[in-house]
């Protein structure tokens, strides 16, 4: 029914698709599963209609279409359920609804509230939502506001007459095992009307809820497997191209930390709006990881060890001491490094090269009376790209242009050279490819070794779960419940989503 | 070569293209004397583009340079006769405090640069309308020699004015590609948030950027104000677009991080020869600023990062 036909797609530098062959039939759940950069995110935007292809065509039942903008996608009702919720968090549901299609409900020039209600109450109903459409949106819980956003995109049940596609972009990398089961349980429904384009990074939902699954690698389909054929280990293998290492998480060189020291600690501490009454200690050699949903209150914790947030009571010592002023400057001669989620934003300059990078955070170390001393930075930078194996042309290449993996690597020789043992990780395994990842777990356990201690928040849980020593599970920004990490004595994932949910 | 690659080299193309034009239309051009005084000419405007380097290096920008020249010319006219040389510091001291002003609003207050230096630099206005009681002044000719005179002198055929200008540019330089605060400044300019999780202290960095514009905004009034031999409150108007538009077409977009003053130089330079060519092409005087307004619109839509911002507003 809906087709694209040798789809390809460049940008500057990138060719996103090549020659990709799609079709997704009536009433039929597709799964698209690919590693980060494999090219998913451009396909579906071409789907949605934000891109255009540059070669090949797009066909619905047999004739040629071609979408200028995603509004007109949908006209031929092509939806996305979008994985960064695009709701709008000041208006209420049912103006996210109809979001720039108020106008059947307009009567001599002013919106009939009340019509507008009553039909997203319907829409409401579709997703088994039982919510005033009049609340505003910031009200509702997450697992709610991605129901409200496929009640949005159902409106075109309503609006268009022929049949609809429908594309799910993650739309369980939030929601717990329940919230999970009903909305597949809605999606199977739904496809008497609908056809959907699931994808997911977690690879058994995808081989449950889908009647095929397409494999992307490096921006082509590499294969495409039925639902009765579909086995995890192969899907791997063919998105990664090679065997994934059964000690992905490096676990054989998980060694004991010691306790007898500790580099910083939390005694009740509550930080209003994020978290209350924490307690934890962090010593040498030792993997905290704090585990919890979006909104839990984990980053304000390693705000709050980096001093960029004050405690509003409590005490947090590092390095034995309490901070004077919130400000990071005092957290960063103190030996404290941050790796944040955002790499390209918070973790690297972008547009400053290599040395730049690495001496950003220890310029003093490297200047005499504010003069710098460039050769002693570049020497330092080569020495750290030889040491972690930086792939990077030279010390003077803008960091911006390197791979994700390598960036995360700059990022942590600039807090490792400058001698940092308390290191927060915030999702450092974000966006990047498997190879650069087991890089990532691999410095882990070497910096465990120099004795670092590291507060992790990982991207998901089955790492959170291979990489610590210790797990905190939080949720709203309270303490659950603390589970040893010792290999071979590791915490399930189901004991985890149970806290934490 | 492509495109993306050669576009650190456009603002040195278009001068030496442009030069080209103007010497092939008119030969005097290349004069060597008259191409001397052309380029003394417009140092005060070349000292004031290179403190608003740093203003925009930083994704900023310093809307009150003209206003902090304008009360640097009253102030320096009507304390010459009392402070001599002296009166030197006092400016100098004024443009510094009013660039902190800036900062310190700007950062603490978060207040957008924009806005606070537009509001600094009226603050200033009424100071030097206030002090001039709206009349132009003008210096003591004996007092004025004795204690600047040197500025306009010449050692070598070289006119002192720009060597003035070529020790300040160094100063500028060395700041900004030597120092650990030319660093933390590209840092803030082309990654802020990145600045601020490697601990740099970024509002302090902020901070003295527009106190150093303001310095240089002071330090360009005070040369403005010797040369004419007086002050008001109006003497420098019409220099903030050209000190705008010379950081931009030389190379330092508006969103800040990349350039720098040795773009500047060039910027200004290519100024210089736009204003001479308007003249040898009889544009009316009217309609100069015109062109450099568009030359603004067009020198910013082809520099600016765009992905570096989410909306514009």
């Amino acid at each position: 029914m809906y087709q694209l036909n040798k789809v390809d797609k460049t940008f500057p530098g990138v060719h996103a698709l090549k020659a990709v062959d799609f079709t997704i039939g009536r009433g039929e759940i597709v799964g698209l599963v690919g590693e980060n950069g494999a090219g998913k995110s451009t396909l579906m935007k071409v789907i949605y209609g934000a891109y255009q292809p540059d070669g090949g065509n797009v066909t619905i039942d047999g004739k040629t279409v071609r979408f200028a903008n995603p509004r007109q996608a949908m006209d031929h009702g092509i939806g996305m359920v979008f994985q960064e919720q695009s709701l709008i968090p000041n208006l209420t549901v049912m103006e996210n609804i109809y979001l720039g299609f108020e106008q059947q409900f307009v009567r001599f020039g002013v919106i009939d509230w009340k019509k507008m209600a009553a039909a997203a109450s319907a829409q409401l109903a579709k997703v088994k939502l039982s919510i005033d459409p009049s609340m505003t949106t910031a009200n509702l819980s997450f697992a709610q506001r991605q129901l409200v956003e496929l009640a949005k995109v159902l409106t075109l049940e309503e609006r268009i007459d022929g049949d609809l596609v429908i594309l799910l972009d993650e739309p369980t990398s939030v929601l717990a095992r329940e919230e999970v089961e009903l909305l597949f349980s809605l999606v199977r429904e739904l496809t008497s009307r609908a056809s959907f384009i699931f994808v997911s990074h977690r690879m058994d939902e995808v081989l449950e809820l889908s009647d095929r699954i397409y494999v992307m690698k490096d921006g082509a389909v590499v294969d495409v497997v039925a639902q009765a054929d579909a086995k995890v280990e192969n899907i791997q293998h063919k998105m990664v191209g090679r065997d994934v290492d059964k000690e992905y998480y490096r676990e054989q060189k998980q060694k004991p930390y010691d306790p007898s020291q500790v580099l910083a600690s939390f005694e009740n501490v509550t930080v209003t709006s994020s978290f209350k009454d924490l307690s934890f200690e962090l010593h040498p050699g030792e993997v905290l990881c704090l585990v919890g949903t979006e909104g839990s209150g984990r980053e304000a914790v390693l705000r709050t060890v980096f001093g960029l947030e004050k405690p509003t009571s409590g005490t947090v010592e590092v390095k034995g001491s309490p901070y004077g002023k919130a400000n990071a400057r005092t957290a960063v001669e103190r030996g404290v490094g941050y790796v944040p989620r955002e790499r390209k934003v918070e973790g690297i300059v972008n547009g400053m090269n290599v040395y730049e990078n690495m001496t950003l955070s220890q310029m003093g170390k490297y200047s005499t009376g504010g003069i710098l001393r460039i050769g002693e930075e570049r020497a330092l930078a080569e020495k750290w790209v030889e040491r972690l194996a930086i792939k990077t042309p030279n010390v003077y290449k803008d960091c911006g242009g390197l791979s994700g993996g390598n960036q995360q690597k700059v990022v942590l020789a600039k807090w490792r050279s400058g001698g940092s043992d308390i290191i927060l990780l915030d999702h450092p395994t974000r966006g990047l490819d498997i190879g650069a990842k087991e890089d990532v777990y691999d410095m882990v356990r070497e910096m465990c070794d120099d004795g670092v201690g590291i507060i992790l928040v990982a991207d998901t849980l089955e790492e959170a779960i291979g990489l610590s020593h210790t797990i905190l599970v939080l949720k709203d920004g309270e303490f659950q419940k603390r589970f040893d990490g010792t290999p071979g004595d590791k915490p399930s994932l189901f004991d985890l989503v149970h806290h934490m949910i | 070569m492509n495109f993306e690659n050669l576009r650190p080299y456009f603002p040195w193309i278009t001068l030496v293209v442009l030069v080209l034009l103007v010497g092939i239309a008119n030969p005097a051009f290349f004069d060597p004397v008259g191409l001397i005084s052309l380029v003394a000419d417009i140092v005060p405007l070349f000292i004031m583009a290179l403190g608003m380097t740093f203003a925009i290096y930083i994704g900023g920008i310093d809307l009150s340079m003209q206003q902090v020249a304008n009360l640097v010319t009253v102030v320096a006219t009507v304390y010459l006769a009392q402070f001599g040389i002296g009166v030197a510091v006092i400016c100098i001291v004024a443009g510094f405090g009013i660039g902190a002003l800036s900062g310190y609003v700007t950062t603490r207050q978060f207040v957008p640069s924009f806005v606070s230096t537009l509001a600094t630099g009226f603050i200033a206005l009424s100071g030097a309308r206030y002090l001039s009681g709206e009349r132009a002044l003008s210096m003591d000719a004996t007092i004025r020699n004795e204690s600047f005179g040197w500025m306009f002198g010449t050692t070598a055929g070289v006119p002192h004015e720009l060597v003035i200008a070529g020790v300040l540019l160094a100063i500028a330089w060395f700041l900004q590609s030597r120092t650990t605060f030319g660093r933390s400044l590209k840092a803030v300019g082309a990654g802020e948030l990145a600045a601020v999780s490697s601990g740099i202290n970024v509002d302090k960095i902020k901070i003295i950027a527009f106190a150093i514009s303001g310095t240089f905004a002071a330090i360009a009034g005070l040369m403005f104000s010797v040369k004419l031999s007086g002050g008001d409150a109006n003497l420098a108007n019409g220099f903030l677009i050209l000190a705008i538009v010379a950081v931009l077409v030389g190379g330092t977009p508006l969103t800040g991080g990349v350039g720098g003053v040795l773009n500047t130089l060039v910027g200004t330079l290519i100024v210089v020869v736009i204003r001479t060519a308007m003249v040898y092409l009889q544009v009316d005087a009217t309609m100069q600023q015109m062109v450099f307004g568009i030359i603004l619109i067009v020198a910013i839509a082809l520099t600016i990062d765009r992905s570096k911002m989410g909306t514009v507003k």
